[in-house]
C-alpha cells in the first residue's frame, strides 16, 4: 500500500471518529440552542473542529514534504481527489439548503447561526471527502489503470 | 487503440533479480508504482521513463515501446 494510501485510511478513520465525537459532543450538550446561548459549549465546539484541521492540514503536510513518501502517480491521484470533494461539498450544501428550508419555511426564518454550523460541517465533510477521493482513485488506478 | 508498453519486469531480471524497492529508489518513485507499470496500469510521465531506462543503463526505446 502506498504511503499516501495509508494516510488517507488513517485520514478517513480517524476523521469518521472525530465526527463521530463531534456530533456526540454536539447534540449530547444541547445541540444547536445551548452553541446560541453557552458561550463555554461553542469554545469547546470551536476547538475540537479548529483543532481537528489543524491536525489534518500538519498531517497531510508532513505526508507531502517526506521524501519517496509520493512520486507522480500519487500525486495524480492526490490532484484528482477534489473532484470528490466538490461533489461531497455540493451535496451538504444541497442538503442544508432543502432541510432548512423545510424547518423554517413557515416562518421565513434561519437562525443566523446556521451559517456558523454549515461552515463547521462542509470542512468537516471536505475534509472525509479528500481521504475518501484519494483512496477511490488509488481504487480506480489498480482497477483500470 | 494505441497502448505503451514496457519490459522492466524482464529487465529486473536480466539486472540480477533487482527487487522492484531497489528499481523504485533508484527511478524516484514508490514501488506501488513499478508494480502499477509491470501491470501496464501506469503509464509513467516522460521523466519517469527516462529515470527508469537510466538505472537499467538502457535506452528509453528498450524499456518502453509504442504499440498502435
Amino acid at each position: 500500500m502506498a504511503p499516501l494510501q495509508k494516510r488517507a485510511w488513517w485520514g478517513l478513520g480517524v476523521g469518521l471518529a472525530f465526527t463521530i465525537a463531534f456530533v456526540l459532543v454536539f447534540f449530547l450538550m444541547g445541540g444547536i440552542e445551548t452553541f446560541d446561548k453557552d458561550q463555554g459549549f461553542r469554545i469547546i465546539i470551536n476547538v475540537l473542529w479548529v483543532g481537528g484541521l489543524v491536525a489534518h492540514l500538519v498531517i497531510l503536510n508532513l505526508t507531502l514534504r517526506k521524501p519517496r513518501m509520493m512520486d507522480e502517480r500519487d500525486k495524480m491521484i492526490l490532484d484528482r481527489a477534489p473532484r470528490i470533494q466538490w461533489i461531497a461539498v455540493v451535496f451538504t450544501l444541497a442538503a442544508w439548503v432543502v432541510g432548512l428550508n423545510e424547518v423554517y419555511q413557515a416562518t421565513g426564518l434561519i437562525p443566523a447561526l446556521y451559517l456558523y454550523v454549515i461552515f463547521m460541517s462542509v470542512l468537516i465533510v471536505s475534509w472525509l471527502a479528500q481521504s475518501l477521493g484519494i483512496l477511490i482513485g488509488y481504487w480506480r488506478a489498480n482497477r483500470n489503470g | 487503440m494505441a497502448r505503451i508498453n514496457n519490459q522492466i519486469r524482464r529487465l529486473r531480471f536480466d539486472h540480477d533479480e533487482m527487487t522492484q524497492e531497489e528499481l523504485a529508489q533508484r527511478a524516484g518513485c514508490t514501488r506501488q508504482t513499478i508494480i502499477a507499470l509491470e501491470q501496464g496500469k501506469y503509464v509513467p510521465s516522460i521523466e519517469l521513463a527516462f529515470k527508469i531506462a537510466k538505472a537499467f543503463g538502457v535506452s528509453l526505446e528498450e524499456v518502453f515501446q509504442y504499440e498502435e
